[in-house]
């Protein structure tokens, strides 16, 4: 099938959006690009339907010029599931951006710039998954990277903001260098910028070093830990439903893209995977411990996006190493993880990410030790936070158990097949995923409790109620799909099971069997969900039954016998995950602002505490190295002086080098 | 099935024995055996008290807790009877659907907006954090041994041939045993009979709960314990017929009982800022086994 409609169609409503999104009266310009989201997915919908239900592989290929070469396009299932998220997101997004901007109704040429990027983020994004040719992606993957940067910096008045967008900016190019390099590796090796030729690189040359760049300039979109810094500045600095796009989905580029080269892979597959099992281990077990100290509710699901990634990339190595091994079927399992983790922590970052959207909308304040007891006054989105913080635990009936159970079920078929050295780190890796699961649990009470349970911890300056239609429509969306996956794990599954086969190339004579026991425990898993609703629902109905005719009378809390309690009394978020962050105080920085009370001073007066928690790796790793390079970089300084006429020198010095080097070959 | 009636009916005496065995050691007569579970049937029939500061969660959490005991039951087996459901990989299920009774019970705490409450509750999901690594190094080792995932054909095939796989289910029988204690929140991490709200973990957090729920929630520790003592007593059995297998289950119950009622009589409990790191040193014992299974197997050589 020709595919060449959705390219020139997409680029068509890239154009059209930049120009009626300006011409439209404010009110009508979000309409306007929910209208546009919602066609180019509606484009994309027969290309990724014909490849994920009718198992075909679409490609397009046009000549440009001699000497860029041919552009060309392929959508097989890896790129369709990925397209297929995209689209899901970016809609719900669109939705609820709507929403969320309506503050924002007076400040007409950000949001219009705003819209447009919107546009142009989604197609981009849909432009990288359908790439196939290094320039082209390369191209792509700096629209998205670009775009994505302005959509984050809507409030860009804000110190904070600013800083965020530059570090953000600064680390996506430092990641696209990477790339470069890699593709001009394999162009200067293979002749071809054609995504073929690194399947021909990798065949016959040692794969561990353009893996390793691909995977750094990938892994820093991604966020493994240690190149993760930019995420903890972006998420909070980005209005909500950017927050929600850019965890659910760009972030997850940078896993298409790994997955991408994994699919080249041709050998070294279990020292890969070893390498990304202990990267992801440390990953997982950093983001969360951080996600569980901090207060601010959008860097915790920022770090929780690490944590996550960890977990993904757990899944990941479970493949490669399934591969190295040549058992199959736990390589099998591994990717099938991998994309099911994907979807369901794009669903369920993207609800948790607009539900603090809403309580951002209501309160102004990220800071959770301001609120408290908004479940009265905001029932439907503490319910959104109470499923998507199950779901991220990995709790059962919800769709995060069924990809963490993939993964343990494969980790634990590899168990049995190795030697002595690899079962210890596999075990590890269980013993790590526990506990990953354990504080996620630690976590999410801590912030449900925190913002949605007790009373009111300040006054806020207007009551909040609940948020619009709009904005929670998108949700309940989100929240349908996560559930059907949780109780149906198995139409999921198998709609993965082939995707993930593709990455496992058999020889004719071998057969991939899935263990009927396998999909039996799915299956399984799904009725239990459904036989727990149903118990839950029984004792309920019972406990309401036989409490017709007894007495209920109403009461204050418990205070042991103290009469006047007040809000502040309330334990605290920080409080709660207090004994953690001292116990793993060597991970998790505390720094603390205060003046000691002198010994003099007789009757002290008023004073400020201040506690903040401080990400190791930036501050203890990767600052002291920005400083000596800066430290180094500020002889160079007087380059970039501000005179016009001396940056016009240096472009005619460039010419003239450039002219020379032609001249005498040496270019 | 036959293992799920088994654990329900251990569980109605269990408390129980458990008292019985604490009285004897400190020289008094006790109650009966079957007060803790009068008292329970006593609770389902009084009315309520709520807090005006609770919402729905403090309403349903109960039920949820109890429920995910129900669920955890389910894949017990005994000896070579299955319990209601056996799949690949239950255990998974075993632990992360008793997390979703302890997440309920967690945020109902929480959502009483005691300043003693969140104080439990807070420790609750610290310690069995904790615990939590213990339980699935445990198992993989032993999935690893048998080459089994799930309980009943890793119970089967387990059988202890050399004098390692003795040690093995010694360390194993440890482990369970003071996991049963965190999660039950009994004597050397939790004191259930202290009088101070401070110093308490999970008494502190059902301080609001009354009636109905606080049965569900005492009954649904009751069947905690008998569940583990299950686990336990599976440990013993093979593939043993019947008559053998019930009386072991018994008496491991029974033994299980009155050893938690001597230790709770003869220790005092850990200091509480340091019962983190004691629980962590389960997971050390867990490692034992680990290295235990790998020197049975062979891999060292």
């Amino acid at each position: 099938m020709d595919i060449s409609y959705f390219i020139f169609g997409s680029l068509g409503i890239i154009i059209l959006s930049l120009v009626v999104i300006p011409l439209l009266p404010i009110k009508l310009k979000s309409t306007a690009v929910i209208c546009l989201v919602i066609v180019t997915s509606a484009l994309s919908l027969m290309p990724i339907i014909q490849v994920l239900y009718f198992h075909r592989i679409l490609e397009y290929s046009f000549v440009v010029s001699r000497s860029l070469g041919t552009i060309s396009f392929q959508i097989d299932s890896l790129s369709a599931w990925f397209m297929l998220l995209i689209n899901v997101i970016c809609v719900s997004g669109a939705f609820y951006g709507k929403g969320y901007l309506v503050s924002y109704l007076k400040q007409n040429a950000n949001t219009t710039i705003h819209w447009i990027l919107f546009v142009v983020l989604q197609i981009s994004m849909l432009w990288v998954c359908m790439a196939h040719q290094a320039l082209f992606f390369l191209i792509s993957w700096e629209l998205m990277s670009l775009s994505a940067l302005l959509l984050v910096m809507l409030e860009h008045e804000k110190p904070e903001t600013l800083y965020a967008g530059i570090n953000y900016l600064i680390q996506a190019h430092v990641g696209v260098i990477l790339l470069t390099v890699g593709f001009i590796w394999v162009y200067s090796s293979e002749g071809s910028l054609q995504f073929d030729a690194i399947k021909n690189f990798f065949s016959h040359h040692p794969p561990i070093g353009l893996f390793s760049i691909f995977f750094i300039g990938f892994g820093l979109k991604t966020g493994f830990v240690p190149l993760h810094t930019w995420l903890p500045y972006a998420h909070p600095a980005a209005p909500s439903h950017i927050s929600g796009i850019m965890s659910g989905v760009v972030v997850k580029m940078g896993i298409y893209g790994i997955l991408r080269m994994t699919v080249y892979l041709n050998s070294d597959y279990l020292r890969i995977g070893i390498i990304i099992l202990i990267l992801s281990l440390i990953t997982a077990v950093y983001g969360i411990l951080n996600a569980a100290v901090h207060r601010d509710f959008k860097r915790m699901l920022a770090y929780c996006t690490i944590e996550n990634i960890g977990i993904i990339g757990i899944g990941l190595a479970v493949g490669l190493i399934g591969k190295g091994i040549g058992n199959q079927l736990m390589a099998f399992l591994g990717f099938a993880a991998v994309l099911l983790h994907t979807l369901n922590h794009g669903l369920y970052k993207a609800l948790l990410f607009f539900t603090v959207g809403n309580v951002y909308q209501q309160t102004h304040t990220r800071d959770m030790e301001k609120l408290g007891g908004l479940i009265r006054t905001m029932p439907q989105t503490a319910i959104f936070f109470l499923v998507g913080g199950m779901a991220i635990g990995g709790l059962p009936p919800f769709n995060g158990f069924v990809s963490e159970f993939l993964i343990y079920v494969g980790l634990l078929i590899g168990i049995k097949t190795m030697s002595a050295a690899y079962i210890s780190l596999l075990t590890f890796s269980i013993a790590g995923l526990a506990i990953v699961g354990g504080i996620s649990m630690l976590t999410f009470t801590k912030v449900f409790g925190t913002i949605f349970l007790g009373t009111p911890r300040t006054r806020l300056h207007h009551r909040p109620r609940e948020v619009s239609f709009i904005m929670r429509f998108p949700q309940y969306f989100i929240l349908l799909v996560m559930l059907s996956i949780g109780l149906f794990p198995k139409f999921y599954f198998s709609a993965v099971s082939r995707i993930a086969a593709s990455f496992i190339p058999l020889k004719a004579s071998e057969s991939l069997l899935i263990p009927e026991s396998l999909l039996n425990s799915l299956t399984t898993t799904g009725w239990l969900g459904f036989g727990f609703v149903g118990l839950i629902a029984i004792l309920l109905f019972i406990r309401k039954r036989l409490s017709l005719n007894a007495l209920h009378p109403v009461n204050a809390t418990w205070g042991c016998g103290y009469v006047r309690p007040t809000p502040k009394m309330q334990y605290t978020g920080k409080s709660f995950s207090k004994s953690l962050g001292k116990l793993l105080s060597f991970v998790v920085l505390e720094k603390k602002k205060y003046k000691e009370i002198p010994v003099t001073e007789i009757f002290p007066k008023s004073r400020k505490h201040s506690s903040h928690y401080k990400d190791l790796i930036e501050l203890e790793i990767l600052n002291p190295i920005v400083d000596r390079l800066l430290f180094s970089l500020n002889y160079f300084k007087f380059i970039q002086n501000g005179n016009i006429q001396l940056y016009i020198l240096y472009g005619v010095f460039f010419i003239v080098l450039v002219f020379l080097g032609t001249i005498f070959k040496m270019i | 099935m036959i293992s799920f009636i088994l654990i329900i009916l251990t569980s109605i005496f269990f408390t129980g024995i458990l008292i019985r065995a604490k009285s004897k050691a400190a020289g008094r007569k006790g109650p009966s055996i079957l007060q803790p579970i009068k008292d329970i049937i006593r609770l389902f029939k009084k009315g309520s008290v709520f807090s005006t500061t609770t919402s729905f969660i403090f309403q349903i959490a109960p039920s949820i807790y109890f429920a995910s005991v129900i669920m955890a039951i389910m894949v017990i087996p005994l000896g070579t009877y299955k319990g209601f459901i056996s799949f690949e990989g239950d255990f998974v299920f075993f632990a992360y659907i008793l997390g979703v009774g302890k997440f309920f019970n967690i945020i109902s705490a929480l959502d009483t907006g005691s300043s003693f409450e969140g104080m439990g509750a807070s420790r609750e999901a610290l310690f069995s954090m904790f615990a939590e690594p213990a339980f699935f190094i445990l198992l993989g080792s032993f999935a690893l041994l048998t080459g089994h995932s799930s309980f009943q054909e890793i119970f089967l095939s387990l059988h202890f041939g050399s004098y390692i796989s003795y040690i093995l289910g010694v360390l194993a029988t440890v482990v369970l045993f003071m996991i049963a204690l965190v999660e039950n929140s009994r004597m050397p991490f939790d004191d259930p009979n202290t009088h101070l709200e401070l110093t308490m973990v999970h008494e502190v957090m059902i301080l609001d709960n009354s009636g109905f729920d606080l049965a569900l929630i005492l009954s649904a520790t009751n069947l905690k314990f008998a569940m583990y003592g299950a686990l336990i007593a599976n440990l013993y059995m093979g593939s043993f017929p019947l008559y053998l297998t019930i009386p072991i289950f018994f008496g491991v119950q029974l033994s299980f009982a009155i050893a938690i009622g001597l230790l709770e009589s003869f220790t005092a409990r850990f200091r509480m800022n340091h019962n983190a790191q004691y629980i962590l040193i389960l997971s050390s014992v867990s490692l034992l086994i680990f290295l235990g299974v790998l020197l049975v197997l062979g891999q060292f050589n």
